[in-house]
Order: structure tokens, then sequence, then C-alpha cells
């Protein structure tokens, strides 16, 4: 599972890597990371630039389908690092940006690191100035029966949810749905604790966290497709205080990633379940196995499904062996056969008569008397 | 242990004593065939009264015997949905591999969720006291990991939303 974080670490690393290189390095490295997004690095000994060519899945609004990329975001993209990033038009075939980075203009202290870090996660500052956009162009603000009306942004397919502006505030709505009811019963349980979590008083400062099964007022006038789901409702209140210089950038990310950060939280939940449950499965079969009747000083153990294999083996080997008895003695009588290949005419006879050993029990079983007349 | 729950495993207990004599007895229908009369259900004389015990209505013990064999059905406690899908799981886990504990029944009895089948052959192999032990904490161990799981789900759950609100800090 791909981290949450903002920069790409594999992205961070070689673009690290071409930047410590004492010597201009050849670097062609095709990226592919969680969420369809793939990343270029092309790098040439000859060149003192590197090109850096991104594609992502880009925030769609509705049944409008983003194509490109906004001046805003590309202006956002620039002002990563003015001196040392450059974009190229047109950008490389199959990729929506091309960056031209010239590592010779970093500052060589700390601040080459930030920028480093700032240009692998091009990926999130994308998608956070895509949504800025949004909410920054709404027609502000189409009001309709006295409620604002809900934005329907797509990130992933299949994965809508819903930003509204209000006066004080922007409400983020996220209709979750999951394919099997125990991952409605865990996600369930998550929301429920993130509600407590984020309603005590240590936890004040973070957006306001509500989960309900029905749909929220908000949501009145949708279409119903969307508002059909089986985990429920999860909304956070975002306010001013979240969204103040650089709190912006992570307050969008942390949004943009919530279907995903909930889906890995399951996913682990029931790996940590079967962990478990085999380790108690095992303590169980401990507590039988003291059952069993001691045989010759020694008890029976039969460890879990090795019982059931032993028993299969034993019986294959008694076979076995009795296949091994009978070839044993038709080799023998072969042999047998073999040494006494020699005839001598008359020898079978001599050995009947004399060779064998006499019989001094009498069949018959009684003594002839004798005739005294 | 709490006096509901000692009540309740003495009494399957002293039932399990009682019902846990069994002996060889061969098909009457069909001959050179041996099969546990509690399955099969075809000779009423040779099946005793099943006992249910009930410590509420949603934790019971069917016990039912025969001359060759004996089962024993347990419905475990459910709150909620949590413990719901957990005992369910777990339940379900163990009678998959019903080969490594011997006397467990690879399908529970309709309306319980775990089910035992006890034969002739479990008992000259192994020591009915010690059987027994193991049915009773067997019951009183799945009731306890249920509790753990449903705990432990709780808190993992509580520590993820706690790292996911820093993001917001």
């Amino acid at each position: 599972m791909a981290t949450f974080e903002r920069a790409s670490p594999a992205l961070k690393e070689i673009l690290l890597r071409i930047y410590n290189a004492e010597k201009p390095i050849e670097v062609d490295h095709h990226l592919y990371e969680f969420g369809s997004v793939e990343y270029y690095i092309k790098s040439s000994a000859s060149e003192p630039f590197t090109y850096l060519s991104i594609s992502t899945p880009l925030l769609s609004q509705g049944v409008f389908l983003s194509y490109g990329l906004s001046p805003y975001t590309l202006q956002m993209v620039r002002d990563i690092s003015i001196d040392a990033l450059d974009i190229v038009e047109p950008p490389t075939d199959g990729y929506q940006l091309t960056l031209r980075l010239d590592f010779s203009k970093l500052p060589h202290d700390k601040e080459s690191l930030k920028i480093i870090t700032e240009v692998s996660s091009v990926q999130a500052v994308i998608l956070s100035s895509q949504l800025k956009e949004m909410l920054q162009n709404v027609n502000s603000w189409d009001i309709s029966q006295g409620m604002y009306k809900p934005i329907k942004l797509i990130y992933h397919p299949r994965e809508p949810f819903y930003v509204i502006r209000q006066p004080q505030k922007i409400v983020a709505v996220f209709p979750m749905r999951f394919k099997d009811h125990s991952d409605v019963i865990i996600a369930t349980s998550f929301f429920q604790e993130l509600m407590d979590v984020g309603s005590s008083g240590k936890w004040a400062k973070v957006p306001h966290c509500n989960w309900s099964p029905i749909p929220p007022p908000e949501l009145i006038g949708e279409p119903f497709e969307d508002l059909s789901t089986n985990g429920g409702f999860v909304s956070f209140d975002i306010s001013s205080h979240h969204v103040e210089g650089k709190r912006l950038d992570k307050t969008v990310w942390s949004l943009l990633n919530f279907y995903a950060y909930v889906k890995h939280h399951v996913k682990c939940t029931r790996g940590f379940i079967q962990r478990r449950m085999r380790r108690r499965m095992d303590s169980l079969v401990q507590v039988l196995e003291k059952s069993m009747i001691e045989e010759n000083g020694e008890i029976k153990k039969i460890k879990g499904n090795a019982g059931w294999k032993k028993m299969k083996k034993w019986m294959r080997l008694t076979s076995k062996s009795k296949m091994i008895k009978r070839r044993y003695h038709d080799f023998r009588k072969k042999m047998k056969r073999i040494r006494f290949r020699i005839k001598i005419h008359g020898f079978a006879r001599f050995r009947r008569r004399w060779l064998t050993m006499p019989n001094f029990s009498s069949s018959m079983g009684y003594t002839q008397l004798k005739n005294n007349n | 242990m709490a006096n509901p729950l000692k009540l309740y495993l003495t009494c399957v207990r002293n039932t399990l004593e009682a019902a846990m004599c069994l002996q060889n007895f061969p098909c009457q229908e069909v001959e050179r065939h041996n099969k546990p009369e509690v399955e099969l259900k075809t000779s009423p004389e040779l099946l005793l009264n099943p006992v249910l015990i009930c410590r509420n209505e949603a934790e019971k013990c069917l016990i039912e015997t025969s001359i060759n064999s004996l089962r024993i059905s347990l419905k475990v406690k459910q709150a909620d949905e949590l413990e719901n899908i957990l005992a369910k799981k777990f339940l379900r886990f163990l009678s998959m591999r019903a080969e490594a504990f011997q006397v467990l029944r690879r399908k529970p009895v309709q309306g319980y969720d775990i089910s035992f089948l006890i034969t002739n052959y479990h008992c000259e192999e192994m020591q009915k006291q010690k059987l027994i032990d193991f049915i009773v904490q067997f019951m009183e161990d799945i009731d306890k990991e249920i509790s753990e799981l449903k705990m432990s789900v709780s808190t993992r759950g509580r520590l993820v939303a706690t790292e996911f609100l820093k993001q917001f800090l």
C-alpha cells in the first residue's frame, strides 16, 4: 500500500540520487504508484537538465471530466521553485505535465532538500490547486432553496465526494460504500471512534467530524444513485483556521485521500483479526492435545492438521512394506533358481532320499502290535 | 469467572459427565457399518432426550446423546454487529480447520454457532474428564477471545483516527 505522504518516496529518492551524484548520470525511470499515478524521469550525462513527466487522474467536477491542467495549476507548480524548475510545452507524449529541473541552480544547503521534497509532491500540488480553484470559482454561490448547492468532485472513479460552501465553513461529505458487510461494520466502528476522538477537548482544533447512516440535509436533491450507500456519510467541517497558510495543502491532501485511508485501515484490521484467530486456534489445539491418553509413557501428539496427514502416511507405509516383502520373496526365489542352475542327473533323487531330514513323528499315531500267534 | 457464567459452565460440565457414557454400537441397518447414531437419528431407541441449557436468550448449549455418540452445539453471545461478525468469522475459521480438533464438526447445527461431535472412539483415545475440560474451557475462551478482539478492533480504530486527525494540526 502506498504511503499517504504528499511526497512520493521513490521519486524523492531518485531525485536525491541525481542531485547528490558527483558527475551527471544516465537515468531513465518509469515509476507507477497507487492511484494510477505514473512518473517518468529522464536524465542524461550530456545534458545538464533532468526531465520529470507526470500522469495522474485529475479532480473532476460532476460529469465534466478534466482534460489538461489549468493555468492556475501550472502557476502553482512553477511556484515550487522559480529558479530550478521550468514547465516544458508540450508535455511528453502520454503525460499531462513535463518539468525541466536544473539541479545546479538549487542552493547547497538544507533548502535544496526542501525543494526536492516539494518537487516529489508535485502530484499533491496539482490536485490541491485544482480543488482550490474549484472552490474559488464556484458561482457564489448558487443558492437554491436557501441552501448552498453542493459541488460533486470525483477523484477516484465510483468514489465521488461533495463539498458544500457555507458562510462560516466548508463541509466535505463522503458517501461511503463497501463491498463486504464485515467491511461496513469495521468501518462504522472506525467512524464512531473518529467522532469520539474529534469531539474531545484535546482535539478542538481539528475539523469537526460527523457520521450518519442517512444523507445529511445539505445533499437533498442530489441523484439517488450517489446517495445510496451501505457505509453511511462522513462529513468534515472545515473552517478558515484549517486552510490558513501551509495548513491548506495538508487539509486538502488529507481530504483527497480519506477514502484510501479508510480502505487501508479496514484491510489492515482484517489481517489483524486473521492473525489473532490463528494464534488462538493454536492455543486451543494444545489444550486438546493434553487430553490424549498416554501410550508407552509418551503422550500421542497430533499437531493441528499433521494428525490426519500422519495417518495417511502410516497407511501408505504399511501397504508399501507388504509390497516390499513380496518383492523380496520373489527375488529370493529367483536367486535360488539361478544358483542351482547347474544340473546333475539323478542328484535330485539322491537329495530327496539321503539329504532330507527324517520325520521322526508317525503320521498315523499308533504302533503296530506284534503277532504272537 | 462471573457467577452466572460459572453456574452455566458447571451445569454444562455436569450434563456432559452424565451424557458421555458412550460405547461401540454397530449400525443396525447396514451390516459392517458403524455410524454415529446422534447424527442419523434413524433408531429412536438408541437416542436419549436432548438437553438444552440456556444462560440467557442469546447463549445456549444443546447436548444430544445417543448410545455411541454425543453432539454439543453452542450459541455464543453476540451483543452488537461487531461481535456478530467477529464471532461468525472466528467460529467459521475454527470449523474449516475441524480436523485439527478432531471432535469439532465442520458445519454447526442449524440455529447454533458451533458444534462438536464426540464418538466412542474419541472416548477411547482421549481421557473423558480432560475432554469435558476442553469443551468447557473452549466455551470460556470463545467468549473471552471475542471480547478481546472487539476491544482490539476499537483500540486500533481509535489510534488510526488519532493519526488521521493529527494531520490537520
